[in-house]
């Protein structure tokens, strides 16, 4: 066993892991049940978390290589996260299992690229798999965090103006 | 059967290892290899993990181009504004590539070092002639990507070496594309893939060079040259003479061989059509200076 | 998406402020935020894992089966085979809904690759696997039967005799009958056969559907161990109810010994129903004494259950007025190895082979067929899918042939209101019609569309569907109400995503005036909920509802008589309300913590109420194969697609997706067009590239790498789900249920539109991209 330092949701801890043990297995003991096995091949993302910002099936990636990693896994969001309160609003979720690999995969290509568009939400999202068909409730989400945030973004800058104004 | 997991912290050590261990792996990105470790047919006696080797991941410019280290991803090949200014085709094929996931982890080298003949990159790696470092404790040598894929899922890698960098030339003028066609779901794997690059020629004409992936047991290259004043349908009837010799698809669940070549042959003519639209009648040589070649190549882009 | 009210909605005395309310799902929040706990996210006492060693060969006897090297990995602390427990366990080892022959573990023979051959139990997973792959089986290879109609015919027999559960009366007779592969045949016979009268056309075609696998998300999972002399089980189950029972049985111990807990679910679509896992880890616990655990891979998953492939020959018969007058079809479903539901499949799907149509004359032939592949179960659709494929093919083709619109033809034949279909039963409740219309309308489809003769070709096609529920069947339902006005609603009804807990609550806050969020759904556990036949064929909104409505009509009658005799006024006089309980005659009002506080004279209280709710039936004549009452209900459905061909490629791009169901009355309309949409996603994947593929009775794409399913790319650009609401005079609130009801139209529906747009005919499914050109390319030559 080897002991690897892991930040999972900002909660640093060393963790003593094996050279074969998954990502996905090791979070799971680690009491993050948001992160699911759906086809251990990285091809549905009911595994996927976030690594340093980036999606990455943990079904596929040895825990050891994760030493010094900052992890994000959707139960760890904060509870007024954006993302997670567009998708409630669009109800974007049936049995909901696939659901928070969506939500990692849209905070991932939101914080890379504000402005997506449809087809780049459904381009990122290609490889998530909602066997109930939730896809379209789903882009809807992303889609109404982007206006948010855009809509966020123009409210703060009018505040800083006027303030800059009245200073 | 578990293989021994190797954590190597520089290229040395990794190398000995492999000239030293009984039966060893690469574990690059490690997508590849996990999946074969969970479907039983992987049969290493050792893996050597090179994500502690420093250098590895380094992305940077040449003179006549770029170089990518063995473990730089697939998705920072798809997204460096390096990659996507001097060789916008092999960043647009890169980032065709499965999905964000794996793209964040796979490797360059890993890619095709798998030897997989459906994989996406290596249509422009051959394009673009790219050549491959090869590493061994008795030093490296290179390889042009069109000399590399020597068989079914076999490859120029020799015993005891790794690849342990891509070199890429800055992509000629002239128009470029990218097709991809699946034959079921879209996210599948293709059932064909082409990418074509126009260039012009010594000669005053113009070169139409074709990489073909999932349409032979290898990854497979050709190029033709073509009139710099023929009408698109001709550079097209030009790239399928010179493309069909090369296609001999493998039968599998995504089709037959008939349905392959199909398919191959519309991948080929689309890829070549769009291509053949994007390259303006004046493409110069590559003796132009580099800035205006920069601001040339920007308009080739398609994002 | 667009959404709109098709027809017009009779109120049936709604005013509770809950039914037909938009409320979000109970569970959304956790949902989005991976805080739901499925099955395998529970913390369990420490169990060992089990993995099993699978069968290599199709069809073979078991010479002798060698764990001396699996029991000396580091670990392994049992290997158990199938002899071992059928030594105990006698021939109750051989479990099933319809037929009792499937063992958890091969006894004597295997007769598919897969099959579990040999169990290793071991501290930890990877302890087990390693165990299993060290289990060497000798095996006497025998001829295995791969096609379902090489199956019909004779030799070889995949199983000596055949042997029906006790559970159905109407399959005893099938008792001992040997030499054969068709376990089951259900035979339709209406109306008297008749020449073709002068000037009718008729077509006739040969139809494929391939075996599908479901592949809901979450991976099977079963627990079980031993609590002194009872047994405890945890398991991704659609059927608590029935998994109690059959562990019992296996055991032979009292059902009273046996608690079975489910989860929520992470999809099951049919999956998870029935025998799955729950019957090995069950004998392992109680024979072994231990406390086990089976969570199964994504490739082992293919392996436990599949849809049914099923061979239909089918004809339609049209007069010179356009009036359908005969309707014919032999269909043979592949069940696989063992048997499951698929006898039942076979007889519901038989008595509407035909269609939603007024047919004077229609004959129906519904074969169950072994086969050495994987056992085929229930799917989403119960086989009706299967048929609907053919009948909804064969009257599109006989309205072109005659050079009609497919939908004005088919408007001119649906079934009406009060009509009686060919299986005897009367339609309530079912606007085939009103579907028709809906998702035509949606589609503008009487306006042109544009139509290019390049490479890209546009079409339009349709297909409608009709279901019977499922019936006998019961539901039972308890309710606490407590002191604060929250209540606590006992059902086994399963959430798997359709939003059943959603639904209950809703039905329950209806006749209690409760606001949304005050109603609790427990989840399913055999020692807590009561009994409920099963959570499937989109039988809970109607069963379940029904137990939940009367238990929450007797619990407002409860509060009445309390709140009558503190008012002093007669029961007529008081109403419940949002605000509490109202005399209308003194105008005097007390909340429900007030009246329960005052009535019970104590600071806390329950007061319960239940109800059950069952369904009869009239078997159906075994010469006819008819009854006046075959079913509950009907589900009524339509679907209709336009889409683009490329003729270069064979890729079909769907541009717009119409889908209605006659739901009775939404509950919710919110869930019930996902419900209508998301069946209609599973059922395009269906129609272009979903299926299991075999060779020699190997699946060759048994991996989410290789088996396709639709992704957000392959959603059609715009999907329009429609509810038609017809209310059920029987129905809670007039609803009936909604899961299967958009799948069953769908393959149809889109392979009307490519015969539309590019003149062929399309018989086996899917629509692949190879198929596609093939068909183009004959055409061509």
């Amino acid at each position: 066993m080897t002991p690897i330092d892991l930040t999972v949701n900002g909660e640093r801890r060393t963790v003593p892991v094996g050279d074969d043990d998954l990502l996905l297995d090791v979070l799971r003991e680690l009491g993050h049940t948001s992160v699911r096995e759906g086809c251990g091949v990285g091809a549905c993302g009911a595994c996927t978390v976030l690594a340093d910002g980036h999606s990455v099936s943990s079904c596929l990636a040895r825990a050891v290589r994760y030493d010094g990693v900052a992890i994000t896994t959707a139960d760890g969001l904060p509870t007024d996260d954006d993302v997670v309160e567009e998708f409630v609003a669009a109800r974007a979720m049936q049995c909901g299992y696939c659901i928070p690999g969506f939500v990692l995969m849209g905070h991932e290509l939101l914080a890379e690229n504000p402005d997506a568009t449809a087809a780049e939400i459904d381009a990122h999202l290609e490889g998530n798999i909602c066997r109930c068909g939730t896809y379209l409730e789903i882009r809807t989400a992303l889609q109404n965090v982007v206006a948010r945030r855009r809509h966020d973004d123009m409210a703060r800058r009018r505040h800083d103006d006027m303030a800059k104004e009245s200073a | 059967m578990t293989a021994t997991l190797h954590r190597p912290r520089d290229l040395g050590a990794a190398l000995d290892l492999l000239a030293d261990a009984g039966d060893p792996m690469v574990y690059g990105g490690g997508t590849a290899v996990q999946i074969l470790l969970k479907q039983g047919v992987l049969f290493a006696s050792d893996l050597v993990d090179i994500a502690g080797v420093p250098g590895l991941a380094d992305l940077a410019a040449t003179p006549g181009g770029l170089r990518a280290g063995t473990m730089v991803t697939l998705r920072r090949m798809e997204t460096d504004p390096l990659v996507q200014d001097r060789a916008p085709l092999l960043a647009q094929v890169y980032g065709r590539v499965a999905n964000p996931r794996v793209r964040n982890t796979a490797s360059v080298g890993g890619n095709i070092a798998h030897g997989d003949y459906r994989l996406d990159p290596p249509t422009a790696l051959l394009v673009l002639d790219a050549r491959i470092e090869l590493s061994s404790s008795a030093g490296p040598r290179h390889v042009p990507i069109r000399e590399f894929f020597t068989g079914f899922q076999e490859t120029a890698v020799r015993r005891g070496e790794m690849v342990t960098a891509i070199d890429v030339p800055t992509q000629p003028l002239g128009g470029a594309a990218f097709t991809k066609l699946s034959s079921l779901a879209a996210n599948d794997w293709p059932a064909a893939s082409a990418a074509v690059l126009v260039t012009a020629s010594a000669t005053g004409g113009r070169e139409v060079r074709i990489g073909l992936g999932a349409l032979a047991p290898t990854p497979v290259y050709v190029a033709v040259p073509v009139p710099a004043d023929a009408s698109a349908d001709d550079a097209v009837d030009a790239a399928l003479a010179a493309a069909e010799p090369l296609i001999d698809p493998l039968p599998d669940v995504r089709g037959g061989v008939a349905h392959k070549r199909r398919l191959g042959r519309v991948a080929v003519a689309d890829a070549t059509r769009a291509a053949w639209a994007d390259t303006p009648r004046d493409t110069p040589r590559e003796e132009v200076p580099d800035d205006r070649r920069l601001t040339l190549r920007r308009l080739r882009r398609r994002h | 998406m667009t959404v709109d009210s098709h027809s017009g909605v009779s109120a049936v005395g709604t005013d509770g402020g809950a039914v037909g309310e938009r409320w979000a799902r109970v569970d959304a929040r956790a949902k989005v935020r991976g805080e739901l706990r499925y099955a395998a996210d529970e913390a369990l006492r420490s169990c060992l894992d089990v993995v099993v060693t699978r069968s290599t060969r199709p069809h073979a006897v078991i010479e002798s089966i060698d764990a001396t090297r699996a029991t000396q990995v580091d670990g392994v602390v049992d290997v158990v085979t199938g002899a071992e427990l059928h030594a105990i366990l006698g021939d109750a080892i051989f479990t099933g809904p319809a037929f009792a022959d499937q063992p958890c573990l091969a006894v004597g023979k295997v007769r598919y690759v897969g099959e579990p051959v040999a169990a290793v139990i071991a501290r930890g997973h990877a302890a087990a696997r390693a165990g299993a792959e060290e289990v060497a089986v000798d095996y006497r290879e025998l001829e295995p039967i791969h096609d379902v109609d090489a199956a019909v015919l004779g030799a070889p027999f995949v199983h000596d005799e055949l042997r029906p559960s006790v559970v159905f009366g109407d399959l005893a007779h099938l008792h001992g009958i040997r030499d054969t592969n068709v376990n089951y045949e259900y035979v339709l016979r209406h109306g008297e056969p008749a020449a073709p009268p002068p000037g009718s056309t008729t077509v006739q075609h040969e139809f494929w559907c391939p075996p599908t696998h479901h592949v809901p998300i979450e991976l099977p999972f079963t627990a079980a161990w031993r609590d002194g002399e009872r047994l405890e089980i945890l398991s991704t189950t659609q059927t608590p109810s029935y998994v109690r029972q059959s562990v019992a049985d296996l055991l032979g111990i009292p059902l009273g010994k046996v608690r079975v807990r489910s989860a929520p679910l992470g999809g099951s679509f049919g999956a998870k129903m029935y025998d799955r896992l729950e019957p090995l880890a069950a004998a392992l616990a109680w024979t072994r004494r231990t406390a086990v655990r089976i969570a199964v891979t994504r490739e082992e998953a293919f392996l436990l259950t599949t849809r049914h492939g099923a061979a239909v020959t089918g004809s339609m018969t049209a007069d010179a007025d356009g009036t359908i007058v005969a309707a014919d079809a032999d269909v043979r479903y592949d069940t696989g190895a063992y048997a499951d539901v698929g006898p039942r499949i076979t007889a519901k799907s038989g008595m509407v082979a035909s269609g939603p149509y007024k047919i004077a004359q229609a004959h129906v032939r519904s074969r169950c067929v072994y086969t050495n592949k994987p056992s085929a179960g229930p799917f989403r659709g119960f086989g009706v899918p299967q048929v609907t494929w053919s009948h909804e093919s064969l009257v599109d083709e006989l309205a072109r042939v005659r050079g009609e619109d497919p939908a004005a033809f088919r408007r001119r034949n649906l079934l009406r209101e009060g009509d009686v279909s060919v299986v005897g039963t009367p339609m309530h409740s079912a606007d085939f019609v009103g579907c028709l219309d809906a998702v035509t309308a949606a589609l503008d489809w009487d306006s042109p569309i544009e139509r290019p003769t390049g490479r890209y070709r546009r079409g339009r096609g349709v297909a409608v569907g009709i279901k019977a529920v499922l019936t006998p069947t019961i539901s039972n339902a308890v309710l606490q109400l407590n002191q604060d006005a929250s209540a606590t609603l006992l059902i086994s009804t399963v959430d798997m995503g359709q939003g059943s807990d959603t639904i209950m609550a809703q039905i329950a806050a209806e006749s209690l005036c409760l606001p949304e969020g005050s109603v609790r759904v427990v989840t399913a556990d055999t020692d807590v909920t009561p009994y409920d036949t099963i959570t499937a064929g989109s039988r809970s909104t109607y069963h379940s509802g029904n137990a939940v409505r009367k238990a929450a009509d007797a619990m407002r009658d409860k509060l009445i008589d309390i709140a009558a005799a503190r008012f002093g006024v007669p029961a007529t006089d008081v109403k419940l309300t949002g605000d509490g309980l109202v005399s209308t005659q003194t105008q005097e009002t007390a909340s429900i913590p007030e009246l329960l506080h005052g009535h019970f004279g104590a600071r806390g209280t329950t007061l319960t109420s239940e109800a059950e709710f069952r369904t009869q039936w009239q078997p159906y004549d075994k010469q006819t194969g008819r009854s006046p009452q075959v079913t509950e209900h009907w589900f009524a459905g339509a679907a209709a697609a336009q889409l683009t061909v490329d003729t270069m490629t064979g890729r079909v791009h769907v541009e717009h997706l119409a889908i209605a169901g006659d739901v009775g009355r939404a509950i919710n309309p919110a869930l019930v067009e996902q419900q209508l949409t998301g069946a209609a996603v599973m059922g395009l994947g269906h129609a272009l590239f979903d299926q299991m593929v075999f060779d020699e009775g190997q699946i060759v794409n048994g991996t989410l790498l290789d088996y396709q399913l639709p992704s957000i790319h392959d959603v059609p650009d715009k999907i329009t789900p429609i509810v038609v609401e017809n209310p059920h005079r029987t129905g809670p609130y007039g609803a009936k249920g909604v899961g299967e009801t958009t799948i069953i139209p769908l393959a149809p529906a889109i392979a009307n539109a490519v015969r539309d747009a590019v003149g062929i005919r399309f018989t086996r499914l899917p629509l692949t991209s190879e198929r596609i050109l093939d068909a183009l390319s004959e055409e061509d030559s």
